[in-house]
């Protein structure tokens, strides 16, 4: 295990090469911020471009978002974001609002597959080449045609007219001579819904594909509804176990866009409960993860001992899952003397709990023969197919949003990046045990050095036009938020991408070649978080004539299913 | 005192009152896996409540290759097991069907109700019970052979192989110290054809569902549910009657049967569960061997001794 | 090789008490922070700003005007669509708005006792009268949002 101490890495280094790989389009670069460099590059150059920077390994792919300007300006924009430590370039793309075209980037950057499949299914843009163009979050009775990002859609009349027609039965692949084993989207395995299906010799799986969006409910298109005081509670609930991040995320970026900067006792607060945050999620996850290996045992002990930290939440904010710990502008409530106390408490506990679960996730002979040398992700694999979080540290890949781009009191608390090199499920284990320490040590600094002052600071109701990217490091990995402000009090754009889409083709790469029983532990290994997967589109209104079924057509329904 | 077959069959010892045995085994176990877990556990009655819901609620029948099979598979488990108590010394009372070989007739009863499970499986079609039938029958195969050899070793000791006669021979002397690799294979091989984890890949939850009982509701899965837990008690039973010197009186009967299921209890909560190729792998290499090295043992005892 | 490396737990676990809670026989106290049910006692100092409306995520307060003279007011707060996130606590500049730590036991089988009014008895009671004669759509005098 390595770990590695920085502040913060230098930009612009980083952004002066961008702008020499990318000299063709440099002139017409600008700065909007200090560590982000903006270059608009024609639709079709945008595959050039982004080779470009793949041969020369400049940064990853973090995000590709749609931006519709409205059916005024009559232009959308597709903007890609890459990230090379704290430094965001992006390349944003004009095309006209209907039918445009864009070359797909997949080739160079795999990860690409899942964010052009959002990006035509949200904005109706076509991407010249993408591996896979089925539908992504939407449904798959969505009515073609209709894309929610776009400021002007109607899905209500696309809904009524499509109304006539039976709801199409899901696309299951055909069998033939394929034995496939589907897992969801109502399975054991999974706390949430998502349809993966595995094609499946004996015990040997040989292929496999995933289907998400089971868990969409609208949040970006709600975003632009809302104001930004209630956006910051919207958000809160895209996850309940990385809320306390999508709130900061967005306040962090909120307040960037209006030029204010929240106290530092607030940061440090908000510093405190994200480890806290990371800490039980962590927890959770080892349960978790045990549970899918059949260690019950585990699962039930490292529960007990969460609690802990529960309770601590609900003592320090007043709720045990999305504190709402954040104001624009600064936190809700302080940590006395006493809770100071009481934290330290709960983390001698935890602490030393989390020691025994590292010793048996590390030492028990039954559980490294389900974990040891499994789904070993290297770390050539891993920066390749775009993995973030403990499971790309775990194959040694120094990615880490706390350590490269610190934000809140990262910057006067810092924290260390927990690497390992073996890639398999044991060091994602390990990883994760060891960031448990890891938050403690930043609590415990923090809670000794609290600075002193105001918990906010006055923020403006309306916010002047601007754009800035928020990163974020979850229990799960980086979360990036694109946030566009246009002068009034509702966000123009908010555009989230989670560290679970970005992990999905490291667990469906590693499934195939592995055996049936391991995939739960696989999909485990990645702390899949399917509510911070799918967010977009509006879904608000149920269908004008709802189908009623009586009890024996609905039950011959299910029959009919089961026919093989 | 023997009582006539067709009361032991239907009401005493075996029959109702070997359901009703079976289901506070079951209370005990999940209590005991419950506060070994730090967490409170299951009322009295609870085991009673699940297979009273179960046998009242509707049973929906899949499309099946065999719809008669679909029925009639739970039926012969639970057949299979009671019938298998039939020759087991319950409570220490003497088994009312006593006939020389009765031993091995009742291990294969007892898998009569792996086999079934495993049967009803492959008969329902759904991917994850022909998945499931496949791991449980590969399994109840792989510990079959050295539960049985284990349980032999005590019938080469006395020379016998009718139960009553071994039990006589023995009077009361404790094998499991003069046998105790057997009595390791044994209980081993009971966990494994009982489905108990650490041996439940034939029934992974997060894998394949429910295995082969995945199309099973209502009263099929109650009755198959009633046929394992019933084999559960004969198992240990035979255990404590074979390896821990008898049963001869209803308090040594408990107070062994219990021992025993709260060591599997702890097994149970210890270990997690092992892939199928692994049980399989591990045992049908090691377990059958480790049975080998004591049957060797044993005969060559009886040889240098004779 | 080391197997049954939770052996110590099991062991000890079985001389300690369940961790389970056994609510509702025995209750925990809740902290003092707890975002339990939302309580307005404006005091008279409650201005009508309406900044606690606009502000809530999911519209489960409504300010009705009685007097705005008097500074009388009715506020109608919705306890099923409430998140419980005390934006409202937090925004209103008199502090009129607290949320309960020992009101959070709130289950219950109908809907009636989720639609709360809190003001002066005489006012709430107006207010009612007015929605049993003229229907739920009746126009209150709400404040502008």
């Amino acid at each position: 295990m390595t770990t590695s101490v920085q502040t913060g890495t230098p930009t612009d280094p980083a952004l002066g090469r961008a702008e020499t790989i990318l000299a063709r389009w440099a002139p017409v670069a600008s700065r909007p911020e200090p560590n982000r460099l903006d270059v608009p590059v024609p639709a079709e150059d945008v595959a050039q471009a982004a080779q470009a920077l793949g041969r020369e390994r400049w940064g990853y792919l973090a995000a590709i978002t749609g931006l519709d300007h409205g059916p005024e300006a009559d232009r959308l924009e597709a903007l890609y974001h890459f990230c090379s430590g704290a430094a965001v370039l992006t390349l944003r793309a004009l095309l006209p609002r209907h039918g445009g075209t864009v070359p797909s980037v997949a080739e160079t950057f795999p990860l690409a597959m899942f964010f052009e499949r959002e990006l035509s299914e949200m904005f109706g843009v076509t991407v010249a080449g993408t591996p896979d163009p089925s539908r992504l979050f939407l449904p798959d009775d969505w009515p073609t045609g209709v894309y929610p990002l776009l400021k002007d859609v109607n899905p209500q009349a696309a809904l009524a007219a499509q109304s006539e027609t039976a709801p199409p039965r899901l696309q299951g692949k055909s069998d033939g001579d394929r034995f496939i084993v589907p897992i969801g989207p109502q399975h054991p395995a999974l706390k949430e819904p998502g349809h993966f299906a595995f094609e499946v010799d004996g015990e040997v799986v040989k292929g496999a594909s995933v289907r998400l969006g089971y868990v969409h409910r609208g949040i970006e298109k709600a975003c632009e509804g809302q104001t930004w005081v209630q956006n910051l509670y919207l958000l809160e609930r895209v996850c309940g176990i990385c809320s306390h991040t999508h709130a900061t995320c967005y306040a962090l970026g909120v307040e960037r866009l209006a030029g204010v900067e929240a106290p530092p006792r607030a940061q440090a607060i908000r510093v405190i409960l994200g480890c806290l945050e990371r800490i039980h999620s962590h927890l959770l996850w080892l349960g978790v993860a045990a549970h899918e290996a059949g260690f019950e045992t585990l699962f039930m002990y490292s529960w007990r001992d969460r609690e802990t930290i529960m309770d601590l939440l609900e003592q320090l904010s007043g709720n045990r899952v999305n504190y709402s710990c954040n104001v624009l502008g600064g936190v809700k409530f302080d940590i006395s003397a006493e809770q100071a106390q009481a934290i330290r408490r709960a983390l001698d506990f935890v602490e030393e709990r989390t020691r025994h679960y590292l010793e048996v996730v590390s030492t028990d002979t039954l559980f490294l023969g389900r974990t040891q040398g499994i789904g070993v992700l290297s770390r050539q694999e891993a920066e390749y197919l775009g993995t973030v979080g403990p499971t790309a540290r775990a194959s040694g890949v120094p990615i880490d949003i706390r350590v490269t781009h610190p934000y809140a009191a990262y910057r006067a608390f810092p924290a260390e990046m927990v690497l390992d090199t073996a890639g398999d499920l044991t060091a994602r284990f390990v990883v994760r045990m060891k960031e448990v320490f890891e938050s403690g040590r930043v609590i415990r600094s923090i809670l000794d050095n609290l600075p002193a002052g105001d918990l906010t600071v006055k923020m403006p109701r309306r916010i002047k036009p601007a754009e800035t990217i928020s990163r974020y490091e979850a229990p799960r990995g980086e979360v990036f938020y694109f946030l566009r402000s246009n002068g009034s009090d509702t966000p123009e754009r908010v555009h989230i991408r989670t560290p679970s889409l970005c992990n999905w083709t490291s667990v469906l790469t590693k499934a195939v070649g592995a055996q049936l029983a391991d995939v739960p532990l696989l999909l485990a290994g990645m702390d899949p978080c399917f509510s911070c997967n799918d967010r977009t589109v509006v879904i608000t209104r149920p269908r004008r004539d709802p189908q009623v079924l009586s009890w024996e057509a609905l039950r011959s329904a299910a029959r009919q299913d089961r026919r093989r | 005192m023997t009582i006539p077959p067709i009361i032991h069959l239907l009401f005493f010892p075996g029959g109702l009152f070997m359901l009703a045995l079976a289901l506070a085994y079951e209370y005990v176990d999940r209590k005991v896996v419950a506060r070994f877990q730090n967490r409170i556990g299951p009322r009295w009655f609870q085991p009673a409540a699940d297979v009273l819901k179960l046998l009242i609620k509707e049973e929906v029948t899949p499309n099946v290759t065999h719809p008669v099979l679909f029925v009639a598979l739970p039926v012969l488990a639970l057949a299979g097991s009671l019938t298998a108590a039939l020759s087991v010394p319950i409570l220490g009372l003497n088994p009312a069907l006593s006939f020389p070989g009765d031993l091995i007739v009742t291990v294969y009863l007892l898998s009569l109700v792996t086999m079934s499970m495993g049967l009803a499986g492959w008969n329902t079609n759904n991917r994850f019970s022909l998945i499931g039938a496949t791991r449980s029958l590969t399994q109840v195969f792989c510990y079959e052979a050295p539960f049985m050899l284990a349980l032999l070793g005590p019938a080469v000791v006395t020379g016998s192989w009718r139960i009553t006669e071994i039990l006589q021979t023995l009077d009361g002397q404790w094998i499991v110290f003069s046998q105790p690799i057997g009595f390791l294979v044994a209980v081993v091989g009971l966990m494994g054809k009982l489905e108990m984890p650490p041996f439940d890949a034939p029934k992974a939850k997060t894998e394949i569902v429910a295995g082969a009982m995945t199309e099973y509701s209502g009263r099929g899965l109650g009755l198959f549910h009633l046929g394992k837990i019933v084999e559960e008690v004969v198992g240990l039973s035979l255990l404590a009657a074979l390896y821990l010197g008898g049963v001869s009186n209803p308090l040594a009967f408990f107070g062994k049967t219990l021992a025993l299921l709260v060591v599997m209890a702890a097994c149970h909560c210890l270990f997690t569960r092992l892939r199928i190729d692994q049980t399989v792998g591990v045992w049908w290499r090691y377990g059958t061997v480790l049975v080998l090295l004591q049957w060797i043992a044993v005969i060559l005892w009886r040889v240098m001794t004779a | 090789m080391k197997l049954g490396t939770m052996f110590g737990d099991i062991v000890s676990s079985v001389f300690k008490r369940p961790a389970t809670q056994r609510y509702p026989f025995e209750r925990v106290e809740a902290p003092a922070a707890l975002h339990g049910k939302l309580i307005w006692k404006p005091g008279g100092q409650c201005n009508g700003c309406s900044l606690c409306v606009k502000d809530c995520p999911s519209d489960a307060i409504e300010i009705i005007t009685v007097d705005k003279a008097a500074k009388r007011y009715v506020m109608r707060y919705h306890a099923d669509r409430c998140t419980y996130c005390a934006q409202c606590v937090q925004v209103c500049r008199f502090k009129c708005l607290e949320m309960s730590d020992t009101q959070w036991e709130m289950a219950a089988l109908n809907r009636k006792g989720f639609l709360v009014h809190y003001g002066h008895e005489v006012d709430v009671d107006a207010v009612l009268a007015k929605l049993s004669k003229e229907g739920p759509d009746a126009t209150l005098t709400l404040a502008a949002d």
